[in-house]
């Protein structure tokens, strides 16, 4: 009688004791993915990471040393976009391969496939699932802005 | 495992979608414009009245799915005009003082009922 009390009370402690380190393990972290020069007033961060998912956001052609839109045409905007974009993803801890879903928008959608050719060589094998479009205007006269979502 | 989110305290759908949907942990709320949720009308005003409705509507599906403004990982905010981008600004950033979601912000050609702003949430539960 003794004997099978022991073995019970042992049971409900190791059940309980692995109740809790799920419950520890299942508790989701929430990460603010941000840059020494992040001006702290902007009202985004630059990503976040909840759930084992980084959610960024949209980049546009922004010189990261002056801060300022660069000159020139969609290619270098698109090239400068992704390498924005690049750079704030494994700041994240994650890589090009993790991400799973962008969104392009673009302010003229005859960019389109000249968008493409550059997107390829930062997506160059299994693409994420994407959505592209051209809306009215983009933030600083920008030509393309992309958003990411990446998963580990 | 999905689950519905519908409240009277913000706006009831004017289309065929939820309010929000939870899955996983993570909720997805509709683009919520500035409709008055007494009424069913878009609401009088310019952009800064405008944003404010907009997110009393999402702070109220957010509270009914048991979520709140801190658990938001990534906003879409949709302008109809790039000019109310630095007033949306300005009301935005106080829903949002710390640990900020990402966001993407645009202007778009037009939005429903003529609203001049919709934003789009989602939330992880932390």
């Amino acid at each position: 009688m003794k004997r099978s009390l022991f073995i019970v009370v042992i049971i409900a402690l190791t059940l309980s004791l692995s109740l809790n380190l799920s419950a520890q393990e299942k508790k989701i972290v929430r990460k603010v993915i941000t840059f020494e020069n992040t001006p702290a007033k902007r009202p985004y961060s630059p990503a976040i990471e909840a759930n084992n998912t980084l959610y960024v956001s949209g980049q546009i052609a922004v010189d990261q040393a002056t801060g300022k839109l660069i000159e020139g045409g969609i290619e270098l905007q698109a090239r400068q976009v992704l390498k924005n974009l690049k750079n704030v993803v494994e700041k994240g801890g994650y890589t090009m391969d993790n991400v799973v879903k962008c969104t392009v928008l673009l302010s003229d959608i005859a960019t389109y496939s000249t968008v493409n050719q550059i997107y390829m060589e930062f997506f160059p094998k299994d693409p994420p699932a994407r959505m592209a479009f051209a809306v009215k205007d983009l933030p600083m006269g920008a030509l393309i802005e992309i958003d990411a979502i990446a998963v580990k | 495992m999905k689950k519905i989110i519908s409240t009277s305290k913000a706006p009831s759908a004017i289309g065929p979608y939820s309010q929000g949907v939870e899955a996983n942990g993570t909720l997805y709320i509709s683009g919520q414009i500035p409709i008055n949720p007494e009424t069913g009308k878009l609401i009088e005003g310019g952009i800064t009245e405008q944003t404010r409705q907009v997110f009393r509507n999402i702070g109220a599906i957010l509270n009914e799915a048991g979520f709140s403004f801190s658990d938001v990982v990534k906003s879409t905010c949709l302008l109809s005009d790039m000019g109310d981008f630095k007033a949306m600004n300005e009301v935005y950033a106080g829903f949002y003082p710390e640990s900020k979601p990402a966001r993407a912000a645009y202007a778009v050609k037009s939005l429903p009922m003529g609203a001049l702003i919709e934003i789009e949430t989602i939330a992880v539960k932390s």
